[in-house]
C-alpha cells in the first residue's frame, strides 16, 4: 500500500473553456435537433438512431474496456482507467436519447404495423421476436442492466480512491466477470433491434460482432483522444510514457483490422453465396450514389486509419494519435450512417444541417458529462493497487 | 603466439545492471566497433549502446506489398486473360475472391524475406568462423554471464588502454581473443572432386527417379486405375455382343437430330446435276473453308491442293486438285466426293457439317483459281 | 493468501532459479538417454501410426470408396479431421504471436512447446486434404504452375484458398519456430561435449553469438513475425470456415462462421496444449517454469473462447429461426432433434457446458479436473466439426437423397492414426529439441532485466 503514496498526482480543475465549448455545442445541437424534428421527423428519427447507437458504442464500449482491464489483470491502462469510467457515464443519458424515438417507432420500423405483418409471411414468422411489447421490454431491460453494472463498477472504483482497499479490486473483478457475458449478449441484440431490424427481412449472424468491433474501436478512440489531451496538459498522473501511448495506438490499429476482417467476412460470404434474401441489403447500398458512400467506407473506416497507424513510431506520436482517434470516431458515425440511412433514403445520400445537428449534440453531451464528473472525482484511480505498476509499465 | 592477429578484448560481467552501465560507458567513450553479448535480449540495451532503430520493418513493408500486388496481377492474368472460365457465375476478375490469396501471399513473402534479410544480410550468417566462437567467453555469455567485446580494428583501440578501461568498468576475466589463423587462411575450393561427385550423383539420382516416376510408376497399379477401368472403351472389342464390337451401330432407319440423310450416296453424276452451292464467296465463308480444308483435307491433298501429302507414304497420295478434270467438275461433284468419299478417300460427312463442306468446296475453287489465274485476274 | 497482492507482478518463473540451472534442466532431456517410459509411449504412438499407414494404404490402393462417404455426405471424416487438426494448431500461434503482442510474459514457458504442437498439428491436418483428393500423387496440381494442360487453378475456390492459407501457415509457423530456436541451438552448441552434436548444433545455430547488435534486429523480426502471424492465424481458420460458408447449404452458409471457427480453433488448441503440458511439466520437472498460474490462465482462455463458441451456437440458432428461411430453420431443428441429435448434444455438453466449470477458481487450479475438462473440450470440438459437416450434408435441400452417414473401419483407423502421427512427432520433439525456450525464459526470471533508473 505504501507504493501508492509515491505516485505524483495533483488534482487540477479542467479549464472553464472546455465547459463553455461543451455548453455551446450542446445548445446548438439541441436547437438543431429540435428544429430537425419539427422539419422532418422521420429523417430525424433515423439520425436519432445513429446517435443512440453511437453513444451506446462509446459508453458501453468504455465500460467494457474497464471490465476487461479488471478481468485480464492489465496494468498499463490503470493510470487512466478513470477516463473510460467517465465515458461510460454516457449510459445514463441513453434513456433520454431513446425517448424521442419511442414516439416515432412506427416510422422507423415497418414491422411495427400489424397490417404489414399480416400481409407478409416472413414478418409474421418473426412476430414473436419483432413486436412492440417485447421490443420495449428489451430496450428498457438492456439500458437498465447496463446502468446497474455501470453504477456498481464505477462506485467501487471511486470508493477505492478514498479507502485504498485492494479487496475492492477483487470485488470489481467479480462484477466485471459477470458484466462481460451480459455485455456480449445485450450488445448483439441491441444491434439486431435498432440497426438490423430496420430492414426486417435481412439477417446476418455476424451482425452483433460487427457492431461490437466498431463499438470497441470507437471506445478506444474516445479514450485515446481524452487521455492524450489530458496528459499533454498535465491533468493525469506523471510518468506516462510512449509505451502507454503505443498500447493505445496498437489497440486502435488492431481493432481497425478486426473491424475490416468482420466486415469483409460478412460481405464476402453474402457476395459469394449470392442468395437474394441476403444480397439485397448490400445492393441497396450499391445503388445510386450510395455506391460512392460504400466505397468511401472502405477508405474512411479501414485504409486511412490502417496506414495512419501502421508504423511503430506513429502509434506513439501524440499528434498522430489525436488525429486518428478523432478520425476513427467520425468513421464510426459514418459506418452507423451506412447501416441505418439507406433504409430510410433508398434514392441516395442525404446530407444537410440535420445530419450535423445530431453529432454536435452528442459531442456536447459527452463534454458536459465529462466536465461535470471531473469536478467531483479524481481523474486518476489513485487508490488502485495496480497504479504504480501501471505507471512503470514498459513494453 | 606473436603471429596471431588480435580480434578483440573481452570482459565478463555478472549482472544486467552492470552490463548496461558498461555499454553506456563504452559508447560514451567513443568506441564504435564493440559488441555486447548477453544470453537473452536486455531491455534498454539498444539505448545504452545508442543503436539506431532496426530497419527491418521496411523490408517487410516493401516485400509484403509487392507480394500482394504480384499475387493480384498473377491471378488476374491466369483467370481473366490466359484461361478465362466462368465459375459459379462470378466474373472472370473477382476481386473479393482474390483477397484471401493476396493476403496469404503477402504474409508468406514478407515473413520469408524479413527473416532471410535479417539472417543473411544484417547478421552475415551463417558464420561459424568468427573468432569469438569456441572461446571460454562464448561459453559464458551463452549461459549466465554478460560480456563486452571491444574490437582491435576500432580507431580508438589501444591494447593497454582498453585493458584499463575494462578493469575500470568492473569487468572480470579480461582476455584477448585472436583470429584463428587456420580458419582465416583457409581457401575454399569449389572444384573439389568430392563436391563434383556429389553434384553428379544428385543429378543422376534426380533424373533417374523422375524418369521412373513419370514413365513407369504412374503406369503401375494403383496409379493407373483411373485409366484401366472395368468399362467398355469406344473402340475396343467386346464379348458381350455377337458382332464383337464395343460400340453399337444406330438402329436402321434412324436419323440423328439436325441431319438430313444424303440422297446421292453412290451417285456422283446425280449429285453433280442436282446439287448447287448455297454459299457465296465471302470472306467468312472462305476463312471457314480454309480452316476445315487445312484440318481435314490438307494432310493428303497438301495445303495448296497439289497432292503433296504430308503422310510420307503411309497413305497413297491423291492426284492434284488442279487437274483439268477437277477444275471442270461442278461444285456438286466435289461436294459429293467430300461427303461420300471416292476410291480410297473416306467420307468426311461426320467430320464436317453440310455448310462446312460447301465452304471447303468454295475454298478449293479459290485454290484452283490461284494456280490457274486468268489474264483478267491480274487487273 | 485470501487477497492477492495487486501491487506486485506475479513471478512468471517461480523461485528465481539461477540461469545456469535453467540451461541444465531444459537441456537435460537432450543430454540423457530416453528412459523406459519414453519407449513405452513411443511404441503406443507408433502402433497407432501403423494403423494410419494401413488405413491410408487401403485408401490409396482401393480408393476412397473404402470410406463411409455416401451420396449426400460426400465430405466427412477427411474434412472433419482436417478442421480439427488445423484448429489444434491455432493455440500455438496464439500463444507465440498474439500473447507476445499483448506482452503476456507467462507465455514464455509454454510458447516453444505450443509452437511445436502447431507445426505437428498442421502437418497432420495437411495430410487430409492431400489424401481426400483420391489420387494423392497428383496433389501437385493444386499449385498454380505453368503446365502442359494449359490450365490454371481456380482462384475463386475456397479450397484453393485453403491450399495457400494452410501452406503459408505451416511455412510461417516453421520460420517463427526456427527463429526462436536459433539462440537455443547456440546455447546447446556451447554446452555439448560430443562432436557430432556440436556439428549439428553449429549448423542449425548458423553461428549465432548472442551479440546485442543481433538481438536488436532479432527482436524486431520477432515483433514483425508476430504481427504477421496474428492476422495469419485468424485468416487460416477463417478460410477453413469459408470452405463451408461460401456455399448455399443451410447450416454451412452463415456469416458468423469466420470468427466462430477461429474461437473454436483456439478453444480446442488450448485444451490440447494444456493436456500435453500437464504431462511435460511433470515428467521433466518443469513445474516452476510451466507454473500452475500459467495453466490457470490457459483455463481462463478456454472459458472465454468456449463461451464465444456457445454464443455462436446460440446466434446461429436464433438467426436461423429469425431468418424465416425454411431450410435454415429445418437444419437447426434437425441438428438438435434429428438422427444426429446424439452428436449435437455431445458437442453442446462438451463445448459449452463443461468449460463453464472454469468459472470456479478451485477447478481452474486443480490439475486432474482441468485435465478432464480439456479432454471433454477436445472431444466436443471434434464433434462440432462432425455436426457441422455431416448433419448439414445428410439432409440438404433434396429430401429424396437424404441418407445417414456411418464411418467405416478405415475411417476409424485414419482418425486414430492421425493421433498416432501427431503424438509420435511430439515424443520425438521432446527428445530432440529444447521444449522450453531457454533464452526467453531467462529473460523473464525475476531480476533478469536491468532496473529502470530513468524514474
Amino acid at each position: 500500500m505504501s507504493s501508492t503514496h509515491n505516485v505524483e498526482y495533483q488534482k487540477k480543475e479542467l479549464p472553464a473553456k472546455i465547459r463553455t465549448i461543451g455548453l455551446v455545442l450542446f445548445i446548438i445541437g439541441l436547437i438543431g435537433v429540435a428544429a430537425s424534428y419539427l422539419t422532418d421527423s422521420s429523417r430525424s428519427a433515423f439520425n436519432n438512431i445513429i446517435m443512440l447507437s453511437f453513444l451506446t458504442s462509446v459508453g458501453l464500449g468504455s465500460l467494457f474496456l474497464v471490465a476487461v482491464e479488471y478481468v485480464a489483470g492489465a496494468v498499463w491502462s490503470t493510470p487512466f482507467r478513470r477516463i473510460p469510467e467517465f465515458l461510460s457515464t454516457i449510459l445514463l443519458v441513453l434513456p433520454v436519447v431513446v425517448v424521442p424515438l419511442l414516439f416515432k417507432l412506427g416510422d422507423i420500423f415497418h414491422w411495427m404495423h400489424p397490417e404489414v405483418v399480416e400481409a407478409d409471411k416472413i414478418l409474421k414468422g418473426k412476430a414473436p421476436y419483432l413486436n412492440v411489447e417485447f421490443f420495449m421490454v428489451r430496450v428498457v431491460l438492456f439500458i437498465l442492466l447496463w446502468i446497474v453494472f455501470y453504477y456498481f463498477i464505477t462506485r467501487t472504483s471511486k470508493k477505492q480512491d478514498l479507502t485504498f482497499d485492494p479487496s475492492l479490486t477483487k470485488k470489481n473483478i467479480k462484477l466485471s466477470a459477470a458484466f462481460i457475458p451480459v455485455f456480449g449478449i445485450t450488445i448483439s441484440f441491441f444491434a439486431f433491434d435498432w440497426l438490423m431490424s430496420l430492414e426486417p427481412h435481412w439477417f446476418s449472424t455476424i451482425f452483433g460482432v460487427y457492431y461490437f468491433s466498431g463499438s470497441i474501436l470507437a471506445a478506444f478512440a474516445a479514450v485515446t483522444f481524452v487521455v492524450v489531451m489530458l496528459n499533454e496538459n498535465g491533468y493525469l498522473v506523471k510518468g506516462l510514457t510512449n509505451d502507454h501511448y503505443y498500447s493505445l495506438g496498437a489497440f486502435m490499429f488492431a481493432f481497425t483490422n478486426f473491424w475490416a476482417y468482420i466486415a469483409f467476412s460478412q460481405f464476402l460470404l453474402i457476395w459469394y453465396a449470392n442468395l437474394p434474401e441476403e444480397t439485397f441489403w448490400f445492393l441497396q447500398r450499391w445503388e445510386g450514389n450510395w455506391i460512392y458512400y460504400t466505397i468511401g467506407l472502405i477508405f474512411i473506416r479501414f485504409a486511412i486509419p490502417y496506414f495512419g497507424l501502421l508504423s511503430q513510431p506513429s502509434k506513439m506520436d501524440p499528434k498522430r494519435l489525436k488525429i486518428m482517434s478523432v478520425w476513427l470516431l467520425f468513421a464510426h458515425w459514418y459506418d452507423l450512417y451506412w447501416l441505418a440511412m439507406p433504409n430510410y433514403s433508398k434514392d441516395g445520400i442525404l446530407f444537410s444541417w440535420i445530419e450535423i445537428a445530431f453529432p454536435v449534440l452528442s459531442v456536447g453531451i459527452v463534454i458536459l458529462l465529462f466536465v461535470q464528473l471531473s469536478k467531483k472525482n479524481n481523474l486518476v484511480a489513485i487508490g488502485d493497487p495496480k497504479l504504480k505498476r501501471g505507471i512503470d509499465f514498459r513494453l | 603466439m606473436s603471429n596471431k592477429i588480435l580480434y578483440s578484448y573481452t570482459g565478463i560481467f555478472d549482472t544486467p545492471d552492470e552490463i548496461i552501465y558498461a555499454a553506456e560507458k563504452t559508447s560514451d567513450y567513443g568506441f564504435k566497433k564493440y559488441d555486447v553479448h548477453t544470453p537473452y535480449p536486455l531491455h534498454g540495451m539498444n539505448k545504452a549502446m545508442k543503436l539506431p532503430p532496426s530497419k527491418l520493418g521496411y523490408v517487410a513493408l516493401v516485400v509484403g506489398l509487392s507480394g500482394a500486388l504480384a499475387a493480384l496481377l498473377l491471378m488476374f492474368w491466369m483467370s481473366a486473360v490466359d484461361y478465362p472460365i466462368i465459375i459459379g457465375g462470378k466474373p472472370f476478375f473477382s476481386f473479393p475472391a482474390y483477397v484471401p490469396v493476396m493476403f496469404e501471399v503477402t504474409v508468406l513473402s514478407a515473413a520469408i524475406a524479413t527473416v532471410l534479410t535479417m539472417l543473411f544480410i544484417f547478421f552475415k550468417l551463417p558464420n561459424n568462423a568468427h573468432p569469438l566462437h569456441d572461446t571460454d567467453y562464448m561459453k559464458k555469455v551463452s549461459s549466465n554471464k554478460y560480456g563486452i567485446s571491444i574490437q582491435a580494428e576500432d580507431e580508438k583501440f589501444n591494447e593497454e588502454q582498453v585493458k584499463i578501461f575494462l578493469t575500470g568498468l568492473g569487468a572480470k576475466e579480461i582476455t584477448a581473443v585472436y583470429f584463428d589463423n587456420e580458419e582465416i587462411n583457409y581457401k575454399h575450393k569449389i572444384l573439389e572432386p568430392k563436391f563434383i561427385g556429389f553434384l553428379l550423383f544428385t543429378a543422376l539420382l534426380t533424373s533417374g527417379v523422375s524418369y521412373f516416376v513419370l514413365n513407369k510408376l504412374l503406369y503401375m497399379p494403383p496409379f493407373d486405375w483411373m485409366m484401366e477401368q472395368d468399362k467398355l472403351n469406344p473402340q475396343a472389342t467386346s464379348t458381350l455382343f455377337t458382332d464383337g464390337y464395343g460400340m453399337r451401330e444406330p438402329v436402321e432407319g434412324t436419323i440423328s437430330r439436325g441431319h438430313l440423310p444424303y440422297l446421292f450416296k453412290g451417285q456422283p453424276d446425280a449429285a453433280e446435276i442436282n446439287l448447287s452451292n448455297p454459299l457465296p464467296f465471302t470472306k467468312p465463308v472462305l476463312e471457314m473453308g480454309q480452316k476445315k480444308y487445312d484440318t481435314y483435307c490438307s494432310p493428303c491433298h497438301g495445303y495448296h491442293g497439289e497432292g503433296d501429302s504430308r503422310l510420307r507414304g503411309q497413305f497413297p497420295n491423291p492426284p492434284s486438285l488442279h487437274s483439268e478434270k477437277i477444275r471442270n467438275w461442278k461444285d456438286g461433284r466435289i461436294f459429293h466426293v467430300i461427303t461420300d468419299g471416292q476410291n480410297v478417300m473416306p467420307s468426311y460427312s461426320s467430320q464436317m457439317t453440310t455448310e462446312e463442306r460447301w465452304a471447303v468446296v468454295n475454298y478449293i475453287r479459290v485454290l484452283q483459281r490461284a494456280l490457274n489465274a486468268k489474264e483478267s485476274d491480274l487487273k | 493468501m485470501s487477497v492477492v497482492d495487486y501491487t506486485q507482478e506475479l513471478s512468471v518463473v517461480e523461485g528465481k532459479p539461477a540461469l545456469r540451472s535453467l540451461d541444465d534442466i531444459i537441456s537435460k532431456p537432450l543430454e540423457t538417454r530416453p528412459d523406459k517410459k519414453f519407449y513405452i509411449a513411443l511404441s503406443i504412438t507408433l502402433s497407432m501410426l501403423g494403423l494410419f499407414v494401413i488405413g491410408l494404404g487401403l485408401t490409396f490402393w482401393y480408393g476412397i470408396g473404402m470410406w463411409g462417404n455416401n451420396n449426400p455426405v460426400g465430405w466427412a471424416f477427411d474434412i472433419v479431421n482436417f478442421v480439427f487438426w488445423v484448429g489444434i494448431g491455432h493455440a500455438g500461434t496464439l500463444i507465440s504471436a498474439i500473447l507476445f503482442l499483448f506482452r503476456q510474459k507467462w507465455r514464455t514457458g509454454i510458447a516453444r512447446f505450443a509452437e511445436g504442437m502447431t507445426i505437428f498439428a498442421v502437418m497432420t491436418a495437411l495430410l487430409f486434404p492431400l489424401i481426400h483428393v483420391g489420387r494423392p500423387w497428383l496433389d501437385g496440381w493444386l499449385m498454380p504452375y505453368p503446365n502442359q494442360h494449359g490450365l490454371w487453378v481456380n482462384f475463386t475456390s475456397p479450397l484453393l484458398w485453403d491450399v495457400f492459407a494452410v501452406s503459408t501457415y505451416f511455412m510461417v509457423s516453421l520460420i517463427f519456430w526456427y527463429v526462436g530456436l536459433i539462440p537455443d541451438f547456440a546455447t546447446l552448441r556451447e554446452r555439448t561435449s560430443t562432436k557430432i552434436k556440436k556439428v549439428i548444433y553449429s549448423t542449425f545455430s548458423l553461428g549465432w553469438r548472442f551479440s546485442n547488435r543481433h538481438w536488436q534486429h532479432y527482436e524486431m523480426v520477432y515483433l514483425i513475425l508476430a504481427g504477421f502471424a496474428t492476422p495469419l492465424v485468424l485468416s487460416v481458420h477463417t478460410i477453413v470456415s469459408f470452405d463451408f460458408a461460401v456455399s448455399i447449404l443451410p447450416g454451412w452458409h452463415t456469416t458468423i462462421f469466420p470468427p466462430y471457427f477461429v474461437a473454436g480453433a483456439v478453444f480446442s488448441g488450448f485444451a490440447m496444449v494444456q493436456n500435453v503440458l500437464i504431462f511435460v511439466r511433470r515428467i521433466f520437472n518443469y513445474e516452476h517454469i510451466i507454473t500452475l498460474d500459467t495453466l490457470e490462465k490457459m483455463n481462463k482462455i478456454m472459458l472465454v473462447t468456449g463461451s464465444m463458441v456457445g454464443y455462436a451456437y446460440a446466434m446461429e440458432f436464433f438467426i436461423a429461426w429469425y431468418s424465416g428461411v425454411q431450410p435454415e430453420q429445418f437444419t437447426f431443428l434437425n441438428r438438435a432433434f434429428g438422427p444426429y441429435a446424439w452428436a449435437y448434444w455431445i458437442m453442446v455438453t462438451c463445448n459449452v457446458i463443461t468449460p463453464q466449470l472454469f468459472w470456479f477458481k478451485k477447478i481452474r487450479r486443480s490439475i486432474p479436473v482441468m485435465f478432464i475438462v480439456a479432454v471433454f473440450v477436445n472431444v466436443g470440438m471434434w464433434f462440432e466439426r462432425f455436426v457441422i459437416v455431416v448433419t448439414s450434408l445428410s439432409r440438404d435441400y433434396l429430401p429424396s437423397s437424404w441418407a445417414y452417414y456411418k464411418p467405416t473401419y478405415v475411417d476409424a483407423m485414419i482418425l486414430i492414426g492421425s493421433f498416432g502421427f501427431f503424438f509420435t512427432w511430439i515424443l520425438l520433439f521432446t527428445k530432440a529439441l529444447p521444449v522450453v525456450s531457454i533464452a526467453e525464459v531467462k529473460a523473464v526470471v525475476d531480476d533478469a532485466q536491468p532496473t529502470h533508473k530513468d524514474h
